[in-house]
């Protein structure tokens, strides 16, 4: 595919940047790391590395109003002037999304984000990493009785599904339905709804239980996070609007879904393809935690996010005028030749690794990534320790360095559809 | 003037001034230091604001509590007078404070 032919596709709705949007970042790369983005007019989108850190931490001039929609939906209103916000914020309903934590700015951002922060602790993760392992290898242990199974949809989404319910303290007799509605709700950032891209009906299935959760852990206060999210507090000391706190529990649940699950599929397609790296993680676990952040760096679940410029700025030297909306590839910018060297090649042990930006930057980074890392690296273990080796079926997905692979039809994350794993019990 | 000094990887020091209020995290990283990552923004989950606190501080500091102690165990670069600098609340007690950025884990 020529650079030209690239040029002229958009980002959003071709299918076939789907298979490789990595080839189309390049494409657009060759044009500097900030460039007119393709069928979007006025619209940029960010290649390099710095110039995404900048734009993710300058969110003073940069509102995440876009990023549940993408940077090619179209404003819902003409920007006049230079500081755009109060527009910005009356529209904000018109996005589907618009008032989820992801898409907030400023002080009702940094309100909540300081809720969800008390949440996802260290100590919290630790006490539900029982779970977890237990979970993980009752599941890998069916798989391997049957000598494989598909990975995505068999195994890492209940995993990661009852994962977050336990944590949460979703009942038990409640989590089976909620794997049901998740397992069955397209992506966010679905390609093939231009209309709707990120659908909000399964938010609102979800939303209804845990409104109901909430109102019984006000009543009723148990040692878990729904409790903690029905007591929470503001930092100025006002209590928590409950419907607040609803939806974000809903999000909680529903945002590590998708790009956790996602991630475990794309780790497995370089364990098993990268000559030797099976074998060197099997021998020292301890490897698992440079591997991840090198596949979350090259391959990482969330392709890219987006900005609306909500006053005249800058990125760069480059003047962006109030309006300018901004698709940010953390993709590319993982793989910026000025940051990282020989960027499209597997090396286990890279310095700075962590500076990449699979979980972005600045205030909106992914609160939930330290449960990510804790997921894949528990169950990548429980399949080492229950098989002598993992291999991905051929017929299913034909041989190494000539693979089969189908990817969930999303702009935003990056992820297989399926992924047949054949399994050698150990 | 209230200061505190940093040094780096490279055994370069710097003295900032000192804000209250402030954590150790974002005066450090305030003053574009950027070998201090602070990935997850001062919220105590991902152990990238490490640094070694001069031993005559030590006893100046709120020991560090459970969620430090299970990030910092994480860090093959532990040593005994290891802080993540997010969870330093500086003060005017502190002044003089010196620490170093912990190596790269």
């Amino acid at each position: 595919m020529s650079a030209q032919a690239l040029n002229e596709k958009d980002y959003f709705t071709d299918l076939s940047v789907l298979l490789d949007p990595y080839a189309y970042f390049e494409a657009m790369r060759e044009q500097g790391p900030v460039c007119p983005l393709p069928n979007h007019e006025g619209a940029l989108v960010i290649t390099g590395f710095a110039e995404a850190i900048e734009v993710l931490r300058n969110h003073k001039d940069f509102s995440s109003l876009n990023s549940t929609v993408g940077a090619g939906f179209p404003l819902p209103f003409k920007p006049e002037g230079n500081d755009i916000t109060a527009l910005m914020e009356a529209n904000r309903d018109k996005y589907m999304g618009g008032d989820l934590l992801v898409a907030l700015d400023g002080e009702k951002h940094s309100a909540l984000r300081s809720v969800m922060n008390r949440l996802l602790t260290p100590t919290r993760l630790k006490a539900n990493q029982e779970f977890m392992v237990e979970y993980a290898e009752q599941l890998v242990q069916e798989a391997v009785a049957k000598g494989g199974c598909e990975l995505v949809n068999e195994i890492a989404t209940p995993f990661v599904t009852l994962v977050i319910a336990d944590l949460l303290g979703v009942p038990a007799e409640d989590r089976e339905k909620f794997r049901e509605v998740i397992d069955n709700a397209p992506p966010p950032g679905n390609m093939n709804n231009e209309e709707m891209p990120t659908e909000m009906s399964v938010l609102v299935f979800l939303g209804t239980f845990f409104y109901e959760y909430l109102v019984d852990r006000k009543e009723n206060p148990r040692e878990d996070v729904l409790s903690q999210l029905a007591h929470a507090k503001y930092p100025d000391g006002s209590d928590a609007d409950l419907l607040d706190m609803v939806k974000m529990a809903t999000f909680m649940f529903a945002a590590g879904q998708d790009t956790s699950a996602k991630l475990l599929g794309n780790a497995m397609r370089y364990i098993v393809d990268v000559p030797g790296l099976q074998e060197q993680l099997r021998a020292d676990y301890s490897l698992l935690t440079p591997f991840l952040e090198e596949v979350l760096r090259l391959e990482g679940s969330t392709k890219i996010t987006s900005r609306l410029a909500c006053r005249d700025t800058k990125i760069g030297d480059i003047d962006v005028p109030a309006g300018t909306q901004v698709l940010i590839s953390l993709a590319a910018a993982n793989r910026d030749p000025r940051r990282w060297e020989n960027p499209n090649q597997f090396q286990l042990h890279r310095p700075r690794i962590m500076e990449h930006l699979a979980f972005g930057r600045g205030v909106h980074t992914c609160a939930g990534a330290p449960l990510a890392r804790a997921e894949v690296k528990v169950i990548l273990e429980r399949f080492f320790e229950n098989t002598s080796h993992i291999d991905l079926n051929p017929e299913k997905h034909g041989t190494a360095g000539n693979r089969k692979l189908e990817f969930e039809p999303s702009f935003i994350i990056r992820g297989l559809a399926n992924l047949q794993v054949d399994l050698t019990p150990a | 003037m209230t200061s505190i000094i940093v040094t780096t990887r490279e055994s370069e020091s710097r003295t900032l001034e000192l804000e209250p209020e402030s954590t150790l995290m974002q005066l450090i990283c305030d003053a574009g230091m950027d070998e201090l990552l602070a990935l997850c923004g001062g919220v105590c989950s991902c152990g990238t604001c490490h640094v070694y606190v001069d031993d005559e501080f030590l006893p100046l500091l709120p020991p560090a509590d459970e969620d430090e102690d299970l990030i910092l165990q994480e860090s093959p670069a532990r040593q005994p007078n290891s802080r993540l600098s997010c969870q330093i609340r500086l003060t005017e007690s502190l002044q003089g404070l010196r620490v170093t950025i912990a190596p790269e884990s």
